[in-house]
């Protein structure tokens, strides 16, 4: 190794973050020998301080921390298997509230039936709605795929009322509706109630 | 699981002292989150000011950078790296950025290994912060990211290669010739005394 070469070594050595690096030892053992080429490497890793301190003594902008942590999006890490499973839970328990409270109701009112109204309101995904609170414009593109993907879908009316939306056999209100989610839409249909719990059979949707 | 396995599982987690899998915590506070913004941000917006020449430009992406951490930070599997994720997340977008304006054109770097300049530590103890990057503005932007990460210092050249996604053999070689240049650029810049 000539001296060019170990110049050509050493001008990436930074010191000793480099030592254990086999590809300097050649050119720091001619550096050691040879009084011009350790003077060269001393001038070198001086002005490579220099820059490194002045780069180092750039400041970023005070509230730049803070602002950063402040502004952290709260991420909603999806685990499908649980989701699946709290809207199998939502399902089933308005399954069996629907067929308790309609044996009661049969036994109460033989042929108890849901009067027809007409709801206007935002299309709802009820499993990321009751379990996060998440509706609105900014979680349209979830609710879409919920919806889409077979989970429960709702209706916030305007006056702030929640309906889970039913449909006939053979009619699948959630392929209808995937594409309004977050958005407004007018529904008529049978409103019943179980427990408390209110659900509309959708006889019509308008989308606007 | 059956229905109450389902309700009875949530119920523990919350009994536990931990959360129900829908509220992780960190909608209040994330240790972990604000310790790593401490740790790198400072290095994160030297880079990106190196790169832009800009202070908002370089705060702006050190800012996305974390943003997009919070989102997919977690899905990196070794912990350990994540001081290279955040270089290689802001790298991107500074790309992602030059690609949306009109980029600069900048003489070919063509420096040999017998063009070493003569410089002085005199000379370099002379720069100030601002002159230093503005002649780091004057080398392709190719020569330049690597060297800044060659000078910020904590990263491996290795490290350096992961981060701008290029060969060991190419961040070496473009180092040496970004060093060159910049000693050149410094040297012509700085009045002799």
């Amino acid at each position: 190794m000539n001296t060019t070469e170990a110049k050509e070594k050493l001008l990436l050595y930074r010191g000793s973050i480099d030592d254990v690096d086999p590809q300097f030892q050649e050119a720091l053992r001619l550096a050691r020998r040879d009084p011009e080429l350790a003077e060269w490497l001393r001038t070198q890793s001086q002005c490579d301080q220099a820059i490194r301190s002045t780069l180092r003594g750039i400041e970023p902008p005070r509230d730049l921390s803070e602002k950063i942590i402040r502004n952290r999006p709260i991420p909603f890490r999806r685990d499908w298997k649980q989701i699946l499973q709290l809207a199998a839970a939502i399902v089933i328990s308005a399954g069996i509230t629907a067929i308790s409270l309609e044996l009661w109701q049969r036994q109460r009112h033989p042929l108890g039936q849901g009067h027809e109204i007409i709801v206007r309101g935002e299309v709802l995904d009820m499993t990321c709605y009751i379990a996060y609170n998440l509706s609105g414009p900014e979680h349209a593109a979830c609710a879409r795929d919920c919806i889409r993907s077979g989970l429960p879908v709702g209706i916030k009316s305007e006056d702030g009322k929640v309906y889970l939306l039913t449909s006939r056999a053979a009619h699948s209100v959630n392929a209808e509706l995937a594409d309004y989610a977050a958005k407004i839409v007018t529904i008529r249909g049978k409103e019943a109630m179980r427990d408390g719990f209110a659900q509309l059979q959708v006889e019509e949707i308008r989308k606007f | 699981m059956t229905l109450f396995a389902v309700f009875a599982d949530l119920r523990e987690q919350t009994a536990a002292g931990g959360l129900p899998f829908w509220d992780d915590g960190e909608m209040s506070f994330d240790p972990d989150f604000e310790n790593l913004v401490k740790l790198y941000y400072r290095d994160l917006y030297r880079f990106g000011l190196s790169l832009t020449g800009s202070d908002a430009d370089a705060a702006d992406l050190t800012q996305e950078t974390f943003y997009i951490w919070a989102n997919k930070g977690h899905q990196l599997e070794n912990p350990a790296s994540a001081k290279g994720w955040l270089f290689t997340t802001l790298h991107r977008e500074f790309l992602k950025i030059c690609r949306r304006r009109k980029r600069v054109a900048f003489e070919p770097i063509d420096e040999g290994a017998d063009n070493f300049p003569h410089v002085s530590t005199d000379v370099v103890n002379l720069i100030d912060a601002q002159k230093l990057l503005d002649v780091l503005g004057q080398i392709e932007e190719d020569f330049r990211a690597p060297l800044v990460l060659y000078y910020i210092e904590d990263l491996s050249y290795k490290e350096i290669g992961e981060v701008l996604a290029i060969p060991l053999g190419t961040v070496q070689s473009r180092i040496a010739r970004a060093k060159i240049r910049l000693f050149r650029l410094l040297t012509e810049a700085t009045p002799t005394r």
